[in-house]
């Protein structure tokens, strides 16, 4: 797979639980399976992600684009996918922003909306009806673009590409991040209340924590295979 | 013969995280006339209002927030923290505009403390006065030795767990140094191997016997609120004594205005409550809602601001982050993120070509907060979620860097409205010279100790943390907004006892400082060393 971009050569599959596309550094670590030691109101929160109210802030078609969008910039390309877009949808719903809004920008709730229609726009200079329809090629250019702050014209003319990048990244890494199952992709123990982390020191463990079956240093890795800038490196 | 001065510790109950006598809590009407109306219930308003009603004084909490029950409200959880935070909108520009959020102010009893980190650093006493020693900054119209027995005093009550500490006045420390991760074990050798010293602590965290108060259990949350009640906020550390002495907190309580008699004197606040616009009558006023409220209030009140400096001289500390990555895992997320920290660089050194320092901290992100410095480093899809995969295997370090006050750096009133109709704040930031040389010495030292401890690569990203100043403290009228007694200059009997009053930062964490300025207050109030008391003081 070296220069497609895709997983480091033998990162294993799951064999417990879930994460997400399957993979993942600790195949037999369940997080979920540790959910009765952890205090009510954490369970209730935590498993409440696992199945998410359906979309009530966005409509379908910038739904079926911002998917997309979550979906590249967070390389969940097949099943199980983390419902990212839902997520962050409750929360923009019910009103959960940040405290802040740069001088130069909307409300976060109208960012999300613009960038939307902004990457619509970009996908039909790659010719694609919608950022949904565009290829996974083009997709990966899109983000590309937004990601390193070269998007322009349209709704980019009035919304400050770095910013927006920022704006919507914070609400998709939260979402991601906060799925028990990337816990599980990368090993993160997860609630421990009330019973406590015991195993502090280099290399230790608790008990019931996985067993990391698989290491590669990312930087280099990243690096070798050009995943920081995909096209640029196909191209 | 030892007083006993604060019961909070005992008073809290062994099997209940939430604080007891709620129930019983005194209540006062609106027009009643308290000694005191503090606004504010976090580290400057709870330590004031706890202080002075042990000396008589009736006195109501206005809290925005909630009162929080930590069993039920908080949660051992990244995401789920969201509630603790002050999420109201501001808005932020300048040239170097600050991202507020979860690095911000609370909401709620207890202020932001309650996602405070835990680190309980003394200011050294240089920070008093760098005008003078360095030709930065400002002379503070008090000194250290001033603050000193307020120092021990709230460190005992908290209590401070650390080993001795060496730098700034040295001391030692109610509680022993914590156990600490991997993480801080590979962090803290590599200062070693840079001649760099570092100690374990000083963190507000139970280690040992104290009162009803569990002692720590290692899960890392402490950012997300302590459910455990082994962390130090005033919402365990100074409301249970307020409350059995007579205090009433009223939460979910905004303040939008402080009224006045036209003159030199205020006469109550105006909040909101369940929707409806109350006044509560009062015959001094305490503001202690934090960096940004603070000034908000004052301005949207008009009051103070006569020689325009109200909101002026806010500070950040710049607050950059190198991670280095091991072949060992570490598991950055057990324990609290505090663990060892360094002030050797705390002070001016000519030869780094800067004035004041920077102090050395572990951080240990949970993932969130780290896929955010993932980010940060330029990483997004497939990389971003290799490097994740990779979590186990980082170790974090921060440092606090001295910024210098700025009158340009300031909190104003928006166009936009909230909720209860009020302005929102605008907070402008912007670096200096002085700023960047710091950021970038204290970066180059954060990477040269983890490739020290034998990190195969870093990861370095830029961030602020702890907003102080606003509302200053000075010696004359021209230079600031409050004196020394914290008394808002022209006014008889309206007080700023918070973060905001803070004319320097130094790189030490702010939260002991600011309990530390409202105890020296409250004794002075307590003994009318303060002119013009307020007039209807019981005794
Ligand atoms: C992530 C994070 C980590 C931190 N870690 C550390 C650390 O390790 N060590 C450290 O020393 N400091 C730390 N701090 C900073 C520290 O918590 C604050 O500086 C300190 O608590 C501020 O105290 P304060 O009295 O100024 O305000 P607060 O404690 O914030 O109290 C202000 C209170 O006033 C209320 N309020 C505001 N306006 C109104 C109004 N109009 N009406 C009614 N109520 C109002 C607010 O709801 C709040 O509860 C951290 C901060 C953050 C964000
Ligand atoms: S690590 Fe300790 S102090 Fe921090 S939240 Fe957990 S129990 Fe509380």
């Amino acid at each position: 797979m070296h220069g497609g971009g895709g997983d480091p050569d033998g990162l294993p599959r799951q064999r417990r639980g879930t994460t997400p596309q399957m993979h993942g550094r600790y195949p037999d670590f369940d997080v979920l399976e540790q959910s009765e030691h952890w205090d009510e109101p954490t369970r209730r929160a935590v498993l409440a992600r696992l199945d998410p109210p359906s979309l009530r802030f966005f409509d379908a078609t910038q739904a079926r684009t911002l998917t997309a969008f979550c979906d590249t910039v967070l390389a969940q390309d097949r099943q199980p996918r983390v419902p990212v877009l839902q997520l962050v949808d409750a929360k923009l719903h019910e009103g959960r922003l940040d405290g802040f809004q740069y001088d130069d920008m909307p409300d976060d709730r109208e960012t999300w909306r613009l960038v939307a229609r902004g990457l619509d726009e970009a996908a039909a200079e790659h010719d694609a009806a919608s950022y949904g329809d565009a290829d996974p090629e083009s997709r990966l250019a899109i983000c590309e673009a937004f990601a390193e702050a070269r998007l322009s014209g349209g709704v980019w003319v009035e919304l400050p590409v770095a910013h927006a990048f920022a704006v919507v990244m914070r609400a998709v890494l939260a979402a991601f991040y906060s799925h028990p199952w990337a816990w599980n992709e990368i090993g993160f123990g997860g609630p421990a209340h009330p019973r406590g982390y015991m195993r502090l020191g280099i290399g230790q463990k608790e008990p019931w924590e996985g067993e990391e079956a698989f290491v590669i240093d990312p930087v280099a890795d990243v690096r070798e295979r050009g995943l920081d800038h995909p096209t640029e490196h196909r191209g | 013969m030892k007083v006993v001065d604060n019961n909070s510790r005992f008073l809290l109950d062994v099997d209940r995280r939430g604080v007891p006598g709620r129930d019983r809590m005194r209540t006062y009407r609106d027009e009643d006339e308290v000694d005191l109306l503090i606004v504010g219930c976090g580290a400057g308003g709870s330590v004031l209002a706890q202080r002075l009603a042990r000396h008589g004084w009736r006195i109501v909490v206005l809290e925005a927030g909630p009162f929080w029950d930590p069993d039920t409200d908080w949660v051992s959880d990244e995401e789920g923290a969201h509630p603790i935070y002050w999420n109201a909108n501001r808005i932020v520009g300048g040239e170097d505009p600050v991202e507020l959020g979860k690095n911000n102010c609370g909401h709620g009893v207890g202020g932001s403390m309650v996602h405070f980190a835990g680190y309980t650093p003394r200011f050294h006493p240089s920070d008093f006065e760098t005008l003078t020693r360095d030709g930065v900054g400002a002379d503070w119209p008090i000194a250290y030795p001033e603050l000193k027995p307020h120092y021990e005093r709230v460190e005992r009550e908290l209590p401070v767990a650390g080993q001795h500490w060496p730098w700034g006045d040295p001391h030692g420390y109610p509680h022993g140094p914590h156990p600490i991760g991997g993480a801080a074990e590979r962090a803290w050798e590599g200062a070693r191997a840079c001649g760099i010293e570092m100690r374990v602590g000083p963190v507000a965290i139970t280690n040992g016997t104290f009162g009803n108060r569990p002692h720590c259990i290692y899960r890392g949350f402490c950012l997300q609120g302590c459910k455990v009640n082994a962390k130090a906020s005033p919402l365990v550390t100074h409301v249970p004594d307020a409350l059995e002495h007579g205090v009433e907190i009223r939460a979910d309580s905004m303040a939008i205005r402080i009224e006045t008699d036209g003159m030199d004197a205020c006469t109550g606040v105006s909040y909101v409550r369940d929707g409806h616009e109350r006044r509560q009558r009062a015959s001094a006023v305490v503001v202690a809602g934090y960096s940004i409220e603070s000034p908000r209030l004052l301005l949207n009140s008009d009051l103070g601001n006569g020689a325009d400096q109200v909101g002026r001289y806010v500070m950040v500390q710049g607050a950059p982050q190198v991670a280095g990555r091991f072949p060992e895992t570490l598991r950055m997320y057990k324990g609290p993120p505090p663990e060892v920290s360094s002030e050797q660089f705390y002070e001016t050194d000519q030869t780094r070509g800067f004035a004041r320092g920077f102090s050395v901290q572990t951080v240990s992100p949970l993932p969130i907060g780290w896929a955010e410095h993932v980010l940060a480093d330029g990483h997004w899809g497939k990389a971003l979620r290799e490097y994740m995969r990779d979590y186990n295997h980082w170790s974090t370090l921060g440092a606090l860097s001295e910024l210098l006050p700025r009158a340009e750096n300031r909190v104003s009133l928006a166009d936009q409205c909230d909720s209860f109709g009020m302005p929102i704040a605008r907070f402008d930031y912007s670096q200096c010279d002085n700023d960047r040389a710091n950021i970038a010495y204290a970066k180059a030292t954060l990477t040269r100790i983890l490739e020290a401890a034998g990190a195969q690569d870093v990861l370095t990203i830029d961030r602020y943390a702890h907003l102080v100043g606003g509302c200053r403290m000075s010696a004359t009228a021209e230079q600031g907004v409050i004196d020394s007694d914290h008394r808002v200059w022209g006014m008889s009997n309206l007080f700023v006892c918070d973060g905001s009053v803070m004319p320097t930062q130094g790189s030490a964490n702010p939260a002991l400082t600011i309990m530390v300025l409202a105890s020296r207050l409250a004794e002075r109030l307590a003994a009318k060393q303060v002119e013009a008391q307020p007039s209807a003081v019981a005794l």
